[in-house]
């Protein structure tokens, strides 16, 4: 509860402080702000509390997902350089002020007890996320971007509270443990039809938040037409985010009801790693490959959300935090590039815009290729390990079909991901020395130690999962 | 004596008793539909904006049903919830399509698809 | 009269409004009917007795969020807008969606029994400003609070969005 009153005053004073602060000085006072929040996030380790009577509880497992979340807010603040030098049409302050609040609603969709909550939380992390798509007013692509992201968020969000509403009929409760109660002493013979009803549609609109497929045809557009910085935070802390909501309430609150959702989840689990992977191997823009890749690995995700095992939530926190540092790191290089490229090539984003880049910029192209390898899931990267320990869910449940397609998929990744690191080193391009503030240069090399740690040293933070 | 609001305050029970909870239902999923069928089919951005608030309405409806149902005042915090979410969701959502408006004089969904290319 | 006949008129009138919504071309009448379909269901509240929500519903939906959705469309120049149907395959392709969502949430209700709620805990206060008052800054103080949150993220986003930058067009 803490860092969450923290980062709402914090975000005020942001507000305030875009008056009198440079951007460069409001960047690293957000950081620092964020840090504050880290510390008082992990300032209650080992305790749990109920908050408000039930609304809101602080565990372990929450502590975790909330220290992810932040520290996804911290890359991206880190990367963010001050938001350049326009001085008429970016306004960091309230950027950095939007960013806070909703890491705020984040960090409610992580911890919440009660069906309200998650519908505060999700709402707020949903708006912020609008205005932000949308922040760059004169280009066309940001319009398109916000408009259709919020027309589909919209869409799901009805979704979500029919099925809630559905839910409360059946269980005649809000709170997560009224509902686990009442269905734990009702026999299954008495219980309303439309539970089921209720816990599917809830399913959908959540799903819609992660891009799964047959949902996810908003997140390619959107992700391409936002400003870089704000797809690198969308793709991160909302994936997390939404993946905390949804393993609270299929796997913790519903886990009873496997049977009943369990096949419609598995077939949407499937199309996603089917479509993600394959669309993914088409594309000429590296932005858009990106926005496929994190289509494929909500599928990947969503595998051991089917397996509900006991080691479903520290699973699904080391895939967050695999996945989180490696796209961090590969938007951020994207950005520069595509920063340096504009005026220069027709379409800076593409894979032709990134040739040659390891001539003048060493360091880049290696932080890029570590996090290609992560996202691929090869041996010695982080990402490796969160795939392993997803695929060991699925055998411990006796799923073999999705572990099949799931490693075929993995096969196809290589492809395209490898695309990258081609273009990167063995294609020849002119790029010069492109400048990176100090700030960047520490970023982009912690979350690349990060990778390869975990990936030699998994135990490192599965012991603490 | 029996003042005309004690009749009016023991009718109430009797809506209860003789309209079925799963009229309600129905009537909810019907309007629900509704507006599913406006997000899908419409191409100007403010009817579809329109059709989202049907459903959303719809939830609400079914919500003060269960609420009075059950006598239990959580359904009805909840409607009051889901207004101001709407309230705040319909602030930006307007923003959005002014600004989209200012750039391209024209509010037709199917048109942003084409100009991108 | 019975009160059941007035619950499937306004039942009626409701669907026919929203239809009507959906399904008219000019946009003003669109709002039109929304509004008169929010007269329709916080007629439905009065029925529940769930008498704030009532006023709420009118003051809130039909009084703020109606009048912001005709300031905009009153902004725009609708007469070069009015063609606006999309190709007929795409529309019977929604109408088969909305369709069957419709028709599996019927399938879905039509076996239930719903047990009838009894008399005894039949609290005639549920919908009044006393008792929702209580329970609201009570038990549900801090989502209440935290909606405040989503104000700023709003208030903030719309300005940034909506405000005119030095050079634009004012409509």
């Amino acid at each position: 509860m803490t860092p969450v009153i923290a980062l709402s005053l914090f975000g005020i004073i942001n507000l305030f402080l875009g008056f009198t602060f440079k951007r460069q000085s409001l960047q690293v006072v957000t950081l620092l702000f964020i840090i504050c929040s880290m510390a008082l996030t992990a300032m209650d380790w080992n305790h749990e509390y109920l908050w408000f009577g039930d609304m809101m509880k602080t565990n372990n497992l929450s502590i975790n997902f909330s220290l992810i979340i932040q520290l996804a807010g911290l890359l991206v603040v880190a990367f963010s350089n001050g938001f350049g030098k326009d001085e008429v049409y970016t306004q960091p302050a309230e950027y950095y002020a939007i960013l806070l609040f909703s890491l705020v609603g984040a960090l409610l969709m992580v911890s919440f007890q009660n069906l309200i909550m998650l519908f505060v939380g999700l709402e707020i992390l949903s708006v912020a996320m609008y205005v932000l798509t949308g922040s760059d007013k004169r280009n066309l692509r940001s319009n398109e971007a916000a408009l259709k992201y919020f027309l589909m968020g919209s869409f799901a969000t009805g979704f979500l509270l029919f099925g809630i509403a559905l839910v409360y009929g059946s269980t005649r409760s809000l709170y997560i443990s009224g509902i686990l109660y009442n269905l734990s002493h009702t026999a299954p013979e008495s219980l309303p039809s439309f539970l089921y009803a209720g816990i599917i549609l809830m399913g959908i609109g959540l799903l819609f938040k992660i891009s799964a497929a047959p949902f996810h045809f908003w997140t390619p557009d959107v992700y391409e037409g936002a400003p870089t910085i704000f797809t690198m935070f969308m793709s991160t802390v909302v994936k997390t985010a939404g993946f905390a909501a949804i393993y609270h309430i299929l796997d913790v609150t519903f886990g009873g009801f496997q049977k009943n959702w369990i096949i419609t989840v598995y077939f949407i689990t499937i199309i996603t790693l089917i479509l993600g992977n394959i669309s993914a191997a088409y594309q000429q823009s590296a932005k858009r490959m990106l926005a496929f890749s994190s289509i494929s690995h909500a599928g990947y995700m969503l595998l051991t959300v089917c397996a509900n095992q006991p080691s479903t939530s520290s699973n699904i926190l080391y895939y967050s935090l695999a996945y989180t540092l490696a796209t961090a790191v590969s938007f951020a290089v994207l950005m520069v590039v595509a920063e340096y490229q504009t005026g220069r090539t027709e379409k800076p984003e593409n894979f032709d815009a990134l040739n040659g880049l390891a001539k003048n910029n060493p360091s880049l192209a290696f932080a890029f290729t570590v996090a290609l390898l992560s996202l691929a899931g090869i041996p010695l990267t982080a990402g490796f390990w969160g795939k392993f320990f997803v695929f060991t869910d699925m055998f411990n449940k006796n799923l073999t079909y999705p572990i099949i397609i799931a490693v075929l998929m993995s096969a196809v990744g290589i492809y395209y991901y490898f695309k990258g690191i081609i273009s990167v080193y063995f294609n020849s391009g002119e790029i010069e020395k492109i400048e990176t503030s100090f700030l960047f240069k520490i970023a982009l090399w912690s979350a690349c130690i990060g990778t390869l740690v975990l990936g030699i040293y998994p135990t490192l933070l599965k012991s603490i999962f | 004596m029996e003042t005309k609001t004690d009749r009016f305050m023991q009718s109430i029970p009797e809506i209860i008793r003789t309209i079925p909870l799963t009229h309600y239902i129905l009537l909810s999923s019907a309007l629900f539909a509704i507006g599913v069928l406006g997000v899908l089919t419409r191409r100007n951005a403010l009817i579809v904006f329109m059709a989202i608030e049907l459903m959303l309405n719809a939830v609400n409806l079914l919500l003060a049903a269960f609420s009075s149902y059950f006598s239990d005042p959580a359904g009805q915090i909840f409607v009051f919830f889901i207004m101001a979410v709407a309230a705040a969701e319909v602030a930006v959502g307007l923003a959005i399509i002014v600004m989209i408006y200012r750039n391209i004089q024209t509010i037709d969904i199917g048109l942003l698809n084409k100009l991108r290319n | 009269m019975e009160v059941s006949n007035y619950w499937y008129f306004l039942s009626g009138l409701t669907l026919l409004s929203a239809l009507m919504v959906v399904l008219s071309k000019n946009p003003i009448h669109s709002v039109l009917y929304l509004v008169f379909t929010f007269f329709c269901i916080s007629g439905h509240y009065v029925l529940l007795n769930a008498q704030f929500l009532m006023a709420v519903n009118i003051i809130v939906y039909a009084g703020a969020i109606m009048v912001l959705f005709l300031f905009v469309i009153m902004m725009f120049d609708l007469k070069k807008n009015i063609p606006d149907s999309k190709t007929n395959l795409t529309k019977l392709a929604g109408t088969v969606v909305a369709g069957s969502v419709l028709v599996i949430l019927v399938a879905a209700f039509r076996t239930i029994q719903y047990p009838t709620p009894d008399e005894s805990t039949f609290n005639p206060n549920n919908g009044m400003v006393e008792n929702l008052g209580k329970v609201l800054y009570s038990e549900y103080l801090l989502p209440f609070e935290l909606v405040t949150v989503l104000f700023f993220v709003a208030m903030v986003g719309s300005v940034m969005l909506g405000k005119r930058e030095v050079g634009d067009r004012n409509f």
